[in-house]
This record gives structure tokens, C-alpha cells and sequence, in this order.
């Protein structure tokens, strides 16, 4: 039984995960969730996943975990010793301190406003929903000063958590390409930020995560 | 030179810190942000807080770092043999996974309904922006969907991450105690979240990093 990664082709979380499974040369399989069907919101999918959410993992030995970012952590880790570095020494308690840092703004300073924007200018307008365009001016303005904070770290060290790449750079692909997009200029005034990103797009592993869409 | 937070004490980031300090039986001080005059905006801030932000820690040997949950993180693996186990041991792959997954939680399905709560009722009046009630309204409806999740997990072991406490329950703290206040009803309609949260609150690490 090879590992499984219960998703959708289109799903950021998804492509996430897929990234760092590419990245590491791990084989998997992915199970299409059938999501238009509403199989994310049976009692099946809610038993593995408690939040009616993808992706989730299922190891080959049953092992079930799900969270994107902790999917990536563990693959990360359990094949520390192949593919891509990804993370830091775990007996370096500064190095790994680092990390948990760029971790942490990843989640609380970056996705909020980047979702939020990808949600209200293309997911709502896909899902019959209206746009509300005074909250996409706040997200902008929110996550414009956000990259100012970006723009000093990448100032100092060529990635997030220091000189070299690791798994939260690549965390932030899924909604960096689609807030690139909607808001270029953001990335455009942020000059180390936005040859950061132009960097990390060029991974194979990330072109292959999208292939097809 | 101890161990120095620069934070407030009225900051939910500070208090989170705070009591992970106060669990490991590490001794710090507490350096008061100047708020009020924007000291949080100044030059010298940034350059150690890129975001403007407190909590900020500087260690003895002068090691900056930001972010309450990677301090906690930090203080938590460097004082691993002291005070309450707050980390799986870290050769435990799975276990170490199952922390980051509730991690993840806290952070992607937690944090934004709960504190969004607080900005609402608290933090954007205090600042003369009026509450968005309709805005409120959504982060109540979303927490409260949140909490399904949370009260299946919690219905099956005692702490997020398994039958441990971690420091991701301790996370949870400061605005679980926000929203409750807010929003009592969200709380109350989840039993096992509402008894694992009140047995968090009574912890003396909790209590104490409210003191004053």
C-alpha cells in the first residue's frame, strides 16, 4: 500500500503537500475527494478529517494525519535523508527556533490576508457569491504591510528562516501565485520578496504539483 | 542578563508566553513596550520585529526571537528536563506529527474566528473603530463550526495532540478566554471543549500570567 494523500488537483492545501512530497522524491497516490458530491462532509471523511477538510494523509502502515502544513512536516522529517534539506538540524534549538518562527508568520501574518483575498476574488465569484470589495481593499492593504516585514527579513538572509530554503518558503506558493496575480503591484514594491517568490515558482516540484491546471 | 520578554501584560501574545514561562519554572523579565507612544513602530523595534509586534524574547546570550507560539516552542525543547512536559519527545515521529496537526488547528482553524471575536468587541473599539456586526456575526458562526471539529478530537482524547497536554493546548488560552466572554453560547453548546478549556484556565500558570 503506497502512501495515500486524500485531495483535489485544484486544492492550494493540496498542491502544498504535493510540493513537498515531489521536493523529497517520495511516491504517492492521490485520492480525488469527490467534492461537488459533498464527500468531505460524510461521516466516512469527517472520521479521518474532523473539520470536512483536505488533504489527509494515509501512511502505508494506516497512520492518519491532516493539516497541510503538518503533512509536510512529517514527510519532511520521516525522509530527512533524501531529496530536498527542508528542515533544520533538530539538535540545533536556534536553528529549529528560527524556523518555527518564519512558520508562525507564515500562518499569522501572511495566509490570512493572502486567502482571504484568493477567496473573495475567485472563490466566492466561482461559488455564485458576491465579492465584497471593500474587504479586498482592507486584505490588500493588510497584506501590503505585511510584505513590508517580508522585505526586511529577506533583506537580511536569503530565505525565511536563514540562508537556506526550507519548508516554509514553500508553504507560502499556493496562495503567493494566486495573490501575485490578483495584486502584482503588492509584489512588484517588494522588491526582495518578489525575486523570493519568482525563485521558488521555478521549482520542479512545484510546476509539477500544477501540472494540468 | 535573564531572560527578557519584551511585551505588555494586557497582550494575549505576552500572556501566552507568559504562562508556558511560568509551566517550564524559567525566570524572565518582563520588558514593557511603550504602546500608547508607537515604541512598537520605532526603528530599533523593527529591527528586531520585522511586523511591528510584541512578544519578543532575547535571551541570555542575546538570541532574538519572535512569535508567541515559536517562544513557547523554543522555551519548551530548551527547558525539555524541567517543569511540565510541554513537547512529545522528538525521535517520536508520529507523536511529533499529531503536535503539528493540532498546531496547524489552532493557528488555521482557531486563531482567526476566536481572536477575530476579540478585534471586534475589544481591540478595534479601543481603537475607535466601531464593531462590524455583521463581521462578528460571521467569526461566532465560523468558531462555532470550528468547534464540531474540535469536540470530535477532544472526544476522543484528552488534549489535542493526544492524552497529553502540549503546549498547543496552552495556546489557546488567551482567546478561548476572549470568546467565551463574547460569545458563551458557542462555548456551552461544545462539552467537551468547554470542559477541557475550563480545565486549562485553572491551571496556576494561567492565573498567574493574568496577575495584575
Amino acid at each position: 500500500m503506497v502512501l495515500i494523500i486524500i485531495g483535489h488537483p485544484v486544492s492550494t492545501c493540496t498542491r502544498r503537500v504535493k510540493t513537498a512530497l515531489y521536493e523529497k522524491g517520495v511516491e504517492f497516490n492521490l485520492q480525488v475527494i469527490d467534492w461537488p458530491g459533498g464527500e468531505h462532509r460524510t461521516e466516512a471523511h469527517l472520521q479521518k478529517q474532523p473539520f470536512g477538510q483536505v488533504p489527509v494523509l494515509i501512511e502505508e502502515d494506516g497512520f492518519i494525519l491532516y493539516e497541510s502544513r503538518a503533512i509536510g512536516r512529517y514527510i519532511a522529517a520521516k525522509y530527512a535523508n533524501q531529496g530536498t534539506k527542508l528542515l533544520p538540524d533538530p539538535s540545533d534549538l536556534k536553528a529549529v527556533a528560527l524556523f518555527e518562527q518564519a512558520a508562525s508568520v507564515e500562518l499569522a501574518d501572511f495566509d490570512p490576508p493572502a486567502s482571504g483575498l484568493a477567496y473573495e476574488k475567485i472563490i466566492k465569484p466561482r461559488t455564485g457569491l458576491t465579492t465584497d470589495e471593500k474587504r479586498v481593499q482592507t486584505l490588500n492593504q493588510t497584506l501590503n504591510s505585511k510584505l513590508d516585514g517580508y522585505e526586511r527579513i529577506l533583506s537580511k538572509h536569503k530565505y525565511l528562516a536563514g540562508e537556506e530554503l526550507t519548508l516554509v518558503d514553500l508553504f507560502h506558493l499556493p496562495y503567493a501565485a494566486t495573490t501575485e496575480l490578483l495584486a502584482p503591484e503588492l509584489y512588484e514594491s517588494h522588491p526582495k520578496v518578489h525575486a523570493w517568490y519568482k525563485e521558488l515558482k521555478e521549482r520542479p516540484s512545484w510546476k509539477k504539483a500544477n501540472e494540468g491546471l | 542578563m535573564v531572560l527578557t520578554i519584551i511585551g505588555h501584560p494586557i497582550s494575549t501574545c505576552t500572556r501566552r508566553v507568559k504562562t508556558v514561562l511560568i509551566e517550564k519554572g524559567v525566570d524572565y523579565k518582563l520588558q514593557t513596550i511603550d504602546w500608547a507612544n508607537g515604541e512598537h513602530k520605532s526603528e530599533a523595534h523593527l529591527q528586531k520585529q520585522p511586523f511591528g509586534q510584541v512578544p519578543v524574547l532575547i535571551d541570555e546570550d542575546g538570541f532574538t526571537l519572535f512569535e508567541s507560539r515559536a517562544i513557547t516552542r523554543y522555551i519548551a525543547a530548551k527547558y525539555a528536563n524541567q517543569g511540565t512536559k510541554l513537547l512529545p519527545d522528538p525521535s517520536d515521529l508520529k507523536a511529533v506529527a499529531l503536535l503539528e496537526q493540532a498546531a496547524s488547528i489552532e493557528q488555521a482553524d482557531f486563531d482567526p474566528y476566536a481572536s477575530g471575536i476579540a478585534y471586534e468587541k475589544v481591540f478595534y473599539p479601543r481603537r475607535g473603530i466601531p464593531t462590524d456586526e455583521k463581521r462578528l456575526q460571521q467569526h461566532i458562526d465560523t468558531l462555532n463550526a470550528k468547534l464540531d471539529g474540535y469536540e470530535r478530537i477532544l472526544s476522543k482524547q484528552k488534549y489535542l495532540a493526544g492524552d497529553e497536554l502540549t503546549v498547543v493546548d496552552l495556546w489557546h488560552l488567551p482567546y478561548a478566554e476572549m470568546s467565551e466572554k463574547f460569545a458563551p453560547q458557542v462555548w456551552e453548546s461544545h462539552p467537551k471543549v468547554n470542559a477541557w478549556y475550563k480545565a486549562l484556565k485553572e491551571r496556576p500558570s494561567w492565573i498567574k500570567a493574568n496577575e495584575g
